[in-house]
């Protein structure tokens, strides 16, 4: 226990004050062509017909791609955990959000770059765009990804992630009231300062070198390989150096475009995102759709909670399964609910692809389910933090997917924070503790929920 | 044209309306002064001009013509840091440190002018700067103790020293 409490320096602190980090930007590398992308200016939309010669054909042009020169075009960013790719490196035939990449050029400079990704010759038939999570989960809605408007791949091909637990019927027949509400967060731009920005230096050796700023490196060798179809050892990745990520820069968003680019051209290359395409193009955090009905008791207690999540993808899956089971498993928060009904499904729009970002897929479901605790205790006429108290989980209480707390904290940090904020407790609330439920906090219904933590 | 960056004088090639932040990074390979946006929103890429904070995405190299440009790397190296990159040091006032740089010449310009440890008086004088690990606090703090004149010693509060791989590794 050398480091807990003590004063330690960062390991980068003095090279990120004396400007000596370098960011992928900083890497200097002679010869390098820049990069630009030809992007959909729809948010939905037939590609009927694309010639990019006349790019090609431009002085100081050195390499143009398109999906035609990917080797595995569709590769899915957990294809390593089964879910199944949607999403292609370079829009074919069809693009589904504003910003998707379709070509790049590489040039010996940004000015004959952008100017050759002007010349590209290309054709759109628009197409009815899903811009509302919601909206896209109507049956009514046209469809808008070619497996229908949600993912159908969790478990067992279920199309949603499905929790049950205890007996929801006997808490909503048991109830005093029913409190309902319905939370809709807002997608967010992780918007970090360094935007995303990737250099590709090939190797005499027939290897790349892939300067990256990515936040998960060994996850974007694998896509890079998969989609080059190459083998690890062919890539040499160096990262490690990120001027902000925040979740943003979990997705593999440039090197696999660029190591093509590289490969084609012979020469290095590097895409630096402008301002305008970090907010436009880049992934974000989800928007999401949380519709919560809990059957209460007068005195407070939480007897059951039905739920309904819409997440929104954005126009490929990515994360999103993952993000969304994890949001499944906390969607009681840090309290104690015994009977459970939870639907959560992925939901694809014609937004920009959502991804991981702080706490991903939780920080939701924290709003949602802290707002309607508050709720609960308005509509009750009790005080929000008692009831927060009573329902808080306790040893050997357990989470919706059965996991069995054995250390939770929900009980000292509402005390912390009750004091914190001046908050008058009456001695029994004052005095609680996390220890195993017992007498008036152990009534009928949350008996059958609780186990001994000592046999798990 | 030329112009001094960080005590050496450069004599500039291109072009008068090239952003300086170009000619720095790309002409003169200086690196210090990152380009967050290119269009003046971030701060990331200020620089100080004779003194003064500036864009240095937004400043033409004409307009630098004959002045003198002091850069993250003029402030201090590693081992001989100045008071407001060690009081960064001390506060943490660094998390990713991209927008670093930038901060560190708006707050040394601020205390430059006669800044106070004023958090109020700080915050309008960084107002400009975007940090989005939101580290605000300890940047607020950091340039308040170097306006305040306070020492740092980087090898006490820490368990071995204040030390980085570009310095020589972890002791």
């Amino acid at each position: 226990m050398k480091v807990v409490g003590a004063r330690i320096p960062r390991y980068d602190g003095i090279a990120h004050v004396t400007g000596r980090t370098t960011y992928v930007d900083d890497v200097r590398v002679p010869g390098t062509l820049w990069v630009k992308a030809l992007r959909s200016p729809h948010h939905h939309a037939g590609i009927t017909r694309m010639d990019t010669r006349a790019a090609e054909e431009m002085p100081g042009v050195h390499a143009v791609i398109t999906w035609q020169d990917v080797p595995l075009l569709e590769y899915g960013h957990l294809a390593a955990l089964g879910i199944p790719a949607d999403e292609p490196l370079l829009a074919k035939d069809e693009v589904r959000y504003k910003g998707q990449p379709i070509a790049l050029v590489a040039a010996d400079d940004e000015e004959i770059a952008a100017e050759a990704v002007s010349r590209i010759d290309i054709d759109f038939e628009e197409r009815p765009a899903m811009l509302d999570l919601r909206q896209a989960f109507d049956p009514e809605s046209p469809e808008i990804h070619r497996e229908g408007n949600w993912y159908k791949h969790f478990e067992d091909e279920m199309d949603r992630r499905q929790i049950r637990k205890g007996d929801i019927e006997w808490a909503f027949e048991n109830a005093d009231t029913i409190v309902q509400g319905v939370y809709r967060p807002a997608a967010i731009e992780h918007a970090p300062i360094e935007t995303q920005t990737c250099q590709v230096v090939p190797e005499a050796s027939g290897r790349l070198t892939i300067y990256s700023c990515t936040q998960a490196l060994y996850f974007s060798m694998g896509v890079v390989a998969a989609h080059l179809q190459v083998p690890l050892n062919k890539l040499k990745f160096v990262g490690g150096t990120t001027g902000g990520g925040f979740g943003g820069k979990v997705d593999t968003a440039t090197e696999t475009m660029c190591a093509l680019l590289a490969m084609k051209s012979g020469k290095p290359v590097k895409w630096r995102w402008t301002r305008e395409e970090e907010f436009l193009c880049s992934s974000t955090r989800a928007p999401w759709h949380m519709e919560l009905a809990d059957a209460v008791t007068r005195d407070g207690w939480i007897l059951g909670r039905k739920m309904l999540t819409l997440h929104d993808a954005g126009a490929y899956s990515r994360f999103s399964p993952y993000g969304l089971t994890k949001h499944s498993f906390h969607h009681t928060g840090a309290y104690t609910i015994p009977n459970l009904q939870f639907d959560g499904y992925v939901v694809y729009t014609n937004r920009t692809p959502t991804t991981a970002m702080r706490g991903f897929g939780v920080t939701s479901v924290s709003f949602a389910t802290e707002t309607h605790m508050s709720r609960i205790a308005d509509v009750l006429g009790v005080d929000p933090i008692e009831i927060r108290l009573k329902n808080a989980n306790r040893i050997g209480d357990t989470s919706p997917n059965g996991i069995v707390y054995t250390d939770p904290s929900t009980v000292s940090t509402i005390q912390t924070m009750a004091e914190a904020i001046g908050h008058e407790l009456p001695a029994d609330y004052r005095t609680m503790t996390s220890e195993p439920r017992t007498g008036a906090l152990l009534p009928e219904h949350l008996v059958a929920q609780t186990a001994n933590p000592e046999e798990h | 044209m030329s112009f001094t960056v960080n005590g050496v004088t450069h004599e500039i090639e291109g072009f008068e309306l090239t952003p300086l932040l170009d000619v720095l990074r790309e002409e003169l390979g200086i690196t210090g002064a990152k380009a967050g946006c290119h269009q003046g929103g971030c701060g990331a890429c200020t620089v100080l001009v004779d003194g003064e904070p500036k864009r240095s995405c937004l400043v033409p190299a004409g307009y630098a013509d004959g002045a003198s440009i002091t850069t993250v790397e003029g402030l201090g190296a590693p081992e001989d840091l100045s008071p407001i990159q060690q009081a960064f040091v001390h506060h943490y006032a660094a998390q990713c440190g991209f927008c670093t740089s930038g901060m560190m010449l708006a707050g040394q310009s601020y205390i430059a002018h006669g800044g106070t440890d004023d958090a109020e008086a700080i915050q309008e004088a960084l107002g400009g700067h975007v940090c989005r690990c939101t580290g605000y606090s300890k940047i607020i703090d950091a340039v308040a103790a170097a306006a305040r004149g306070d020492s740092f010693d980087l090898t006490e509060t820490a368990i071995g020293k204040y030390t980085t791989m570009a310095t020589g590794g972890a002791e």
